[in-house]
């Protein structure tokens, strides 16, 4: 009997979502690239040469991120993403946590010069991409603000101080991430029950278009 | 003062390091020096055996 290997991955019961939903929106699908940084995340390669990272410390540093967010001030935490999939998720989720939205180019300047108009201090910097948002990352390192990274398998650790392991270019992938941590974030607070769910969906999370 | 988690050598003032509390635990400052979170360098809690990043 043919059986689908993604799914031989020991998964506990402890996801945060049904491993169906996570494995349909390849949240744990990575690139043809491994860097030896994300050696620890990968839990194997595919025939096809696609590296899997692992969807149970995908899980857990989702949880760990989020206790880590809920003991800050959500107002200063700036969210990031150049890239297009990333916009309405991060959208969303400031939106829904009350963190600040840096979609698109980042204006170089933005944390380290005073004298700019749109100058903001952050207190911790989650980005979508350390690749993409390298701008953001080089900044937030010069000013010692905490940055949380949603990683690929192509990605470095450099100058991140939390990985999240995940696929961090796929749309629905995305939308899943900000998603479980805004709710994870709502559970730490205490502003949602254990098993209560969000007023919004992930679908209201995803990128259209 | 205050000392790097991963190399144990004096934060100065100058570098671009970074302090947080624990990720996991919260219950412990961590200094992370300029060089070791360039090179992603592991750190680990002591409170709660949290290792990042
Ligand atoms: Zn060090
Ligand atoms: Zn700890």
């Amino acid at each position: 009997m043919e059986s689908n290997v993604d799914t031989q991955q020991q998964i506990s019961e402890t996801l945060l979502l049904p491993q169906e939903v996570l494995l349909s929106a390849g949240v744990h699908i990575g690139t043809r690239v491994k860097t030896k940084d994300m050696e620890p995340f990968i839990y194997k390669v595919r025939p096809d040469g696609l590296y899997v990272l692992d969807m149970e410390k995908m899980n857990d540093r989702i949880k760990i991120a989020s206790k880590f967010l809920s003991r800050m001030n959500l107002s200063k935490v700036v969210v990031a993403s150049s890239k297009r999939y990333g916009r309405s998720p991060v959208e969303m989720f400031c939106k829904v946590i009350g963190c600040k939205p840096m979609t698109g180019r980042f204006t170089s300047g933005t944390f380290t010069n005073p004298a700019y108009s749109d100058f903001f201090e952050p207190t911790a910097v989650i980005v979508t991409d350390s690749l993409a948002d390298d701008q953001i990352v080089e900044e937030a390192s010069q000013c010692g603000v905490p940055v949380i990274a949603l990683a690929s398998t192509d990605n470095s650790k450099m100058n991140a101080d939390l990985i999240i392991p995940m696929n961090n270019k796929g749309r629905r992938a995305l939308a899943i991430a900000f998603w479980l941590i805004a709710k994870e974030i709502l559970k730490e607070k205490n502003e949602l029950p254990a098993n209560g769910e969000m007023r919004y969906s992930i679908d209201d999370f995803e990128t259209n278009g | 003062m205050s000392t790097c988690i991963s190399c144990g050598r004096k934060v100065t003032p100058e570098e671009k390091a970074v302090k947080m509390t624990c990720p996991n635990c919260g219950g412990i400052t961590i200094w992370r020096c300029e060089k070791c979170r360039l090179f992603g360098r592991t750190y680990r809690c002591p409170a709660c055996g949290f290792t990042g990043p």
